[in-house]
């Protein structure tokens, strides 16, 4: 299995595709400080910067990469059809299961990894970017290890979400509209249509567990809508190894 | 000994019957061409070998076990199907590697097989800047990581310029002259008809027969083709004799069951001059097509 995994790594290595998308998402971080402090107090609308929910909405911009590595977890898996390279991989590895279960783990991993330089970097903008408007972060705090926290568990869980959906749609283009589509549109027509199922959808429980975005409507305590995310994270990668098990590849 | 078995094997997609139980064995040590017209089904039984698509009935072994049942599948098989198996955007190189790596095999031999298919200079670069020639060959040093003692090739000469062609062929005779097993599917049995030891013919997803070269090629009817510019004459003459000949046009003709030798003497002895004589052994196109079509008709 560790072979298995090891050789995901190298493909991840060696493509252009997942260096962009890694750069992408540290250049995100600046970006969402910036838009959290513009917007923070009175006159933007968002909580004021000195209190908690002010703080975690900055910090937020740690889990910048989830995005990122939701489409890496797509491409790991949806590329290897886009490209026929599933017949080399699965000729190397016959056992599917285990060729899903090493991406799932890999990708996993580029999350946790991607979300720690994001997290350091958060702090690195905001830390003093705050002192200079006067508001004084702890950094050693239990609040701000929470809040970054949140963003690594956020972070990696979308690499199984992704790792799922390129298994489920194995059209990468399809798959990543599909994504977009429902980050964007679908589920926020639900939310509007259906207030009371909104909080159980996976990108409001992302909203819940990072503090990213301030939606009006009532929220899962961060620490359930980790749980409900992770219960996505698992449910996709499940419904993924299962499909790819299956399915033949011509 | 039998290297591939495969038993019964079919294979459906919805209404269409793909492969319908089909059996055929290959032994080991022997190159054999799996000959079919486009779409009889090779592709999708080399593809069930392999454990890339499901039987709906039957099975196929490689030494004895299912592709998926093997522990080092790449060190007992290695396998080249379509050519397009690459992300563009990695390095020849990094595509080996990752196999490698994969299959627990030393990394040392990407360049071996590099060498060994003639992209040693071409390793580091981008597959997206490789011709489909080059796009074979590496996919041909894929296969070649494990050692394996079964090569199976689908449509290997597909693209290949004339030369390419010339250089696989001399390639799978010095891989199986060191006793190794060859399954190669094409859908001419001229462009392997000089690689091959056996053939196993499919058409419309059935076997139409299995054999050796050498007995197909017996059953093509031997015979002399002659060009004479007095061809009714000779024909008189060789019937004389008992020699039965066919005028194929305004001055050739072909004596069947006989021998240059005979027709020679008798053209002599009946004063016709011969401009061209050519022992015929066979046609083995013809004999292909008439097989594959007659039998199992053309999808």
């Amino acid at each position: 299995m560790n072979e298995v995994i090891r050789a995901e790594f190298l493909k991840l290595r060696t493509t252009r595709m997942f260096y962009g998308n890694a750069l992408a998402t540290l250049a995100f971080v600046p970006l969402f400080v910036a838009i959290a402090i513009q917007t923070a107090g009175d006159d933007g609308g968002g909580a004021a910067l000195d209190t908690s929910e002010g703080l975690r909405s900055v910090l937020s911009a740690a889990s910048s990469g989830s995005l990122m590595v939701l489409m890496i977890g797509i491409m790991v898996m949806a590329g290897e059809f886009r490209h026929n390279t599933a017949t080399s991989t699965f000729l190397v590895t016959p056992d599917r299961r285990r060729v899903v279960g090493a991406k799932l783990i890999a990708s996993t991993l580029v999350g946790v990894g991607l979300a720690m330089p994001t997290s350091v970097l958060s702090l690195a903008i905001a830390v003093p970017w705050l002192a200079a408007k006067d508001v004084t972060v702890d950094v050693l705090s239990a609040e701000v290890g929470l809040i970054l926290l949140a963003a690594i568990a956020a972070t990696a869980l979308y690499a199984l979400i992704g790792v799922g959906v390129g298994s489920l749609i194995r059209n990468q283009t399809a798959a990543v509209v599909a994504v977009l589509v429902w980050i964007l549109v679908a589920e926020n027509a639900l939310v509007s249509f259906m207030p009371e199922v909104g909080r159980w959808l996976p990108g409001v429980a992302t909203d819940a567990l990072t503090g990213l975005g301030t939606p009006s409507y009532g929220l899962l305590p961060a620490w359930g809508a980790g749980l409900l995310l992770g219960a996505y994270g698992l449910a996709f990668a499940a419904a993924g190894i299962r499909f790819v098990v299956r399915r033949d590849v011509a | 000994m039998t290297s591939i078995e495969v038993q019964g094997l079919t294979k459906r997609f919805g209404d269409v019957v793909a492969v319908d139980n089909l059996s055929f064995e290959v032994a080991r040590g022997s190159v054999t061409g799996f000959l079919g017209p486009n779409g009889s089904g090779k592709t999708t039984t080399l593809r069930m070998l392999l454990g890339l698509v499901a039987p709906t009935a039957g099975s196929a072994t490689i030494a004895g076990s299912s592709y998926r049942q093997l522990a080092d599948p790449l060190r007992h098989v290695g396998a080249v199907l379509e050519s397009t198996n690459f992300h563009p955007g990695r390095r020849a190189r990094d595509h080996l590697r990752v196999l490698c790596v994969a299959a627990g095999i030393a990394v040392s031999r990407v360049d071996e097989v590099l060498r060994e298919v003639g992209l040693a200079d071409v390793g580091a670069r981008r597959v997206k800047g490789f011709s489909l020639g080059m796009r074979q060959r590496l996919g041909l040093a894929a296969a070649l990581l494990g050692e394996p003692e079964v090569l199976i090739l689908d449509e290997p000469a597909n693209g290949l310029d004339p030369e390419g062609v010339h250089w696989l062929r001399r390639f799978l005779c010095s891989y199986a002259d060191r006793g190794r097993t060859v399954l190669v599917s094409s859908h001419l049995l001229a462009e392997v008809a000089q690689t091959v030891d056996d053939v196993v013919i499919i058409a419309a997803g059935r076997l139409i027969t299995q054999s050796s070269l050498a007995d197909l090629a017996n059953r093509a009817t031997p015979g002399v083709w002659v060009r004479s510019p007095q061809a009714p004459a000779l024909r008189e003459a060789l019937a004389a004799r008992d020699v039965v000949a066919e005028v194929k046009g305004a001055d050739t003709m072909v004596a069947l069951a006989t021998t240059t030798d005979t027709v020679g003497l008798i053209a002599a002895g009946a004063g016709v001059v011969i401009y061209e004589m050519t022992a015929r052994r066979f046609d083995l196109e013809e004999l292909f097509l008439e097989l594959t079509t007659t039998a199992g008709g053309i999808r």
